[in-house]
């Protein structure tokens, strides 16, 4: 076995550390134009011919004083987790900024490589950055790489090897004299401590202290030498400031980092001043005060649009690919089991949630165009006065719009929100933002009961007034249970970015292999499961029965009249339909018959199986139409106003297993999880009943 | 004299950071996005009502609320 190096790739957010990993590997991390893209972290092994390496893709961190929980879990891998050298990821184009925190970290006095990404950037603008010079005033090895054209990517793998062999150099930072003297002096202090033997390390926690890193106050506070260390603390931090005339030693640290850091862009970075260009360009319109929000709501409305009308030509073509199949192959095989569980249940199921997939890419485009270009943190740029109102603030945007595409991953994005209450208001409303998943669900319906060109329309009405329900019940949260104001909102816009064809092309296929595969597998094993509990127990009597009065009949019509007779009988008699009747008196107020109300239950599995499940209950209880699409199949058995009711219960409902086991991950108070667990179902319910109830009355 | 701050600023002004008043954690991340003393900004946009501002500071845009906004003295 091959040596491993250990690597932690550190840096601020939105530099480029996952894009970077993915050049140097075959890995496939999640990237975006905008901070808080990677909110956990990932390991990601790089074999060569005498080492491993494996690199641990961290969240990006403004500064060593974590301020949200997914820089926390950044902070936490670096001081606690073993590793031998860290990977700093600057930006080329903010090279003075991102080195503040590059100055934390060669406080730490570990192995360490300084990777400036972007540099394709600069060299469009030509501008240089001198890295041998960079170098040597840092003294650690500099490369200057872009993830985009893959230069300087093979440099990063060597250097990390030389790096490993090379003894460890000094590469301390100093600050002025008065600085200096007080780290002195506290670090003879720490010096006593056993657990701070080490000269170096004991330096580094000193900075941290007088940094006012709180982390590192709670690791000194238990040991014995926590009461003189302290007033060594407390005097330093009332001395410095009345010397340097400052609020406190963390203005003095920063302004300190601030002037090297400087120095080093000036001494390094060869630009010229920008003109106004393109990207300014674009914001004056895209943020513009007045044309800003409406914009943003038009290029919503017209991704819905997209989804629908676009989608819905190769969702006729697959549908009816797969409904041939199935009569195909109901005439080929031989009657019995293999016969009605292919035509019956497996491939009516694949085929009522692969149809979708048009869709489900054309929704997901969207959103990866809005994630790769930069236009998520403008949009919620423009959202934070809206989203104040209802007591979130505009970083919430994040999860709540990547909720339109999956829920599992938005619940993660919310630890980019600092305060705890915020954090959980936002998780607790994500449900109500239409995932990806319910999508099928939704153009089912509306293909069944509205017409076409209305139909983009009506899509467009049912995440919106999703996402208004949720702000409602955020509001609601805010004032019952979560008093108090939302964070504060400070936000890094970064720069537009055109979206590389082939990252695009690459994300859309793997989400497509993806849903494939689910769709091969979990949906396939579960349309199974629903077709035997809807095909057994055979009733023998019951079909004897009805064997001999077919026979006896000639008139063809009676026949198959019989025959449907004879399924929808068996159908009930079914285990499913007696589960089916068992669960069907809870939605009995919403006019669902029992298929919908198994539909309904099933769904929380994965939000695919609603429309599955109704394809094999529709199609199982019915033996004469394996020929008639789903949508006619709906329509014939549904009726509108149970349809609308069946719509709203989708939309505010738990969200499937994975996303609410998510949530319990994520949060670990019993109480929340209960309430998180309880509270959609009955809101849907209560909603679904009232809205059917409207109906009825205004005598639809 | 009465201390100006970035939301006392009109859009497209420009002014040099004098001091940050904000309370931690917010003054950390401030700093942290370059916004220190001595730090030229320039006023980008804000919403209509001015309560969130876009600011460029050392060739970076950052969006900040009129709360966070006030916090910050320029000269
Ligand atoms: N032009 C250019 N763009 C890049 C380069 N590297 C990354 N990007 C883009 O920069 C953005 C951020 O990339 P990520 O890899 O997500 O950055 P990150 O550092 O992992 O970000 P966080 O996980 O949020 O901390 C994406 O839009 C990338 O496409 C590069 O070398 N050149
Ligand atoms: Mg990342």
């Amino acid at each position: 076995m091959n040596k491993q190096i250990k690597v932690a790739i550190v840096g601020q957010p939105n530099v480029g550390k996952s894009s970077l990993i993915n050049a140097m590997s075959n890995a496939k991390l999640h990237v975006g134009n905008f901070t808080g893209v990677t909110v956990e972290k990932k390991e990601v092994f790089v074999k060569s011919d005498l080492f491993d390496i494996k690199m641990t893709d961290l969240p990006g961190i403004y500064a060593l004083n974590a301020y949200t929980p997914e820089e926390t879990v950044a902070k936490n891998f670096l001081l606690n987790e073993q590793y031998d050298i860290i990977l700093n990821v600057v930006d080329a184009n903010v090279l003075s900024r991102n080195l503040m925190l590059t100055l934390q970290l060669l406080d730490m006095h570990k192995k360490m490589i300084l990777v400036v990404n972007m540099i394709d950037e600069i060299e469009a603008k030509k501008g240089s950055i001198d890295a041998k010079k960079l170098s040597i005033l840092l003294g650690i090895p500099v490369i200057l790489t872009s993830a985009k054209t893959s230069q300087g990517i093979d440099e990063i793998n060597k250097t990390i090897i030389q790096t490993y062999r090379a003894k460890q150099n000094d590469n301390k930072i100093y600050y002025t004299q008065k600085v200096e003297e007080r780290i002195k002096e506290l670090t003879k202090v720490l010096q006593k401590s056993p657990h701070f033997k080490d000269k170096d390390y004991a330096r580094f926690i000193a900075i941290r202290l007088i940094d006012k890193d709180e982390n590192v106050y709670k690791i000194i506070h238990d040991l014995p030498i926590f009461i003189e260390a302290h007033n060594v603390l407390e005097k330093i931090y009332s001395s410095l400031t009345a010397e340097l005339d400052e609020d406190s030693t963390v203005d003095i640290l920063s302004n300190e980092r601030v002037a090297i850091a400087h120095n080093l862009h000036i001494e390094t970075v060869n630009i010229k001043e920008e003109s106004k260009n393109l990207n300014e360009k674009i914001d004056n319109l895209l943020i513009h005060p007045i044309l800003g929000l409406p914009i943003f709501l038009f290029f919503m409305w017209a991704l819905f649009q997209l989804t629908f009308v676009l989608g819905n030509y190769p969702m006729n073509i697959i549908g009816d690919i797969f409904t041939y199949t199935a009569t195909t192959l109901a005439d080929i095989l031989p009657n019995g089991t293999v016969n009605s569980a292919l035509t019956q249940g497996i491939i009516p199921a694949i085929s009522a949630v692969v149809m979708f997939l048009p869709n489900i890419l054309i929704l997901f485009f969207g959103l990866n165009l809005l994630e790769q270009t930069g236009y998520m943190s403008r949009a919620a740029y423009l959202m934070d006065g809206f989203l104040k109102r209802f007591g979130l603030q505009g970083k919430a945007f994040v999860p709540l719009v990547s909720g339109f595409g999956c829920t599992v991953p938005a619940y993660m994005a919310a630890r980019t929100l600092k305060n705890p209450k915020d954090r959980i208001i936002t998780m607790l409303v994500l449900g109500f933002m239409s995932c990806g998943a319910r999508l099928p669900v939704y153009i089912l319906l509306i293909g069944a009961f509205f017409p076409t060109h209305d139909a983009g329309n009506v899509l467009f009405a049912i995440y919106i007034s999703g996402a208004i329900l949720g702000l409602i019940f955020a509001k609601i949260l805010r004032v019952v249970l979560f008093k108090g104001e939302p964070e504060p909102f400070v936000m890094e816009m970064p720069p537009y970015r055109l979206p590389s064809y082939k990252a695009l092309y690459m994300d859309l296929w793997y989400k497509t292999k993806m849903f494939l595969k689910k769709a091969g597998t979990f949906i396939a094993l579960a349309a199974l499961g629903i077709w035997f509990l809807s095909t057994y127990p055979h009733n023998s009597a019951l079909e004897k029965s009805y064997e001999i009065k077919i026979q006896h009949t000639k008139n063809i019509q009676i026949k198959k009249q019989l025959q449907n007779e004879l399924s929808a009988k068996s159908l009930e008699e079914s285990y499913m339909g007696h589960i089916g009747k068992f669960i069907e008196p809870v939605f009995k107020p919403l006019g669902f018959d029992w298929r919908m109300s198994v539909s309904v239950i099933a769904g929380l599995a994965a939000k695919e199986v609603v429309v599955s499940t109704m394809a094999t209950l529709y199609s199982v209880g019915n033996a004469s139409n394996t020929s008639k699409g789903l949508i006619q199949k709906v329509r014939e058995n549904v009726s509108f106003n149970s349809a609308i009711a069946l719509l709203i219960i989708i939309m505010i409902y738990s969200p499937c297993v994975a996303a609410m086991s998510t949530f319990y991950a994520e949060i670990p108070q019993w109480a929340w999880r209960a309430f998180y667990t309880i509270y959609p179902n009955v809101v849907a319910w209560l909603f679904a009943y009232g809205v059917y109830r409207l109906l009825s009355a205004v005598g639809h | 004299m009465q201390t100006k701050t970035i939301s006392d600023l009109q859009i497209s002004q420009e002014a040099t950071v004098q001091k940050v008043i904000a309370k931690e954690p917010v003054k950390s991340r401030l700093f942290a996005m370059g916004i220190v003393k001595g730090a030229k900004i320039k006023v980008l946009e804000h919403t209509l009502a001015k309560q969130t501002w876009d600011i460029l500071s050392n060739n970076t845009k950052i969006a900040l609320r009129q709360e966070e906004a006030r916090q910050v003295v320029v000269q």
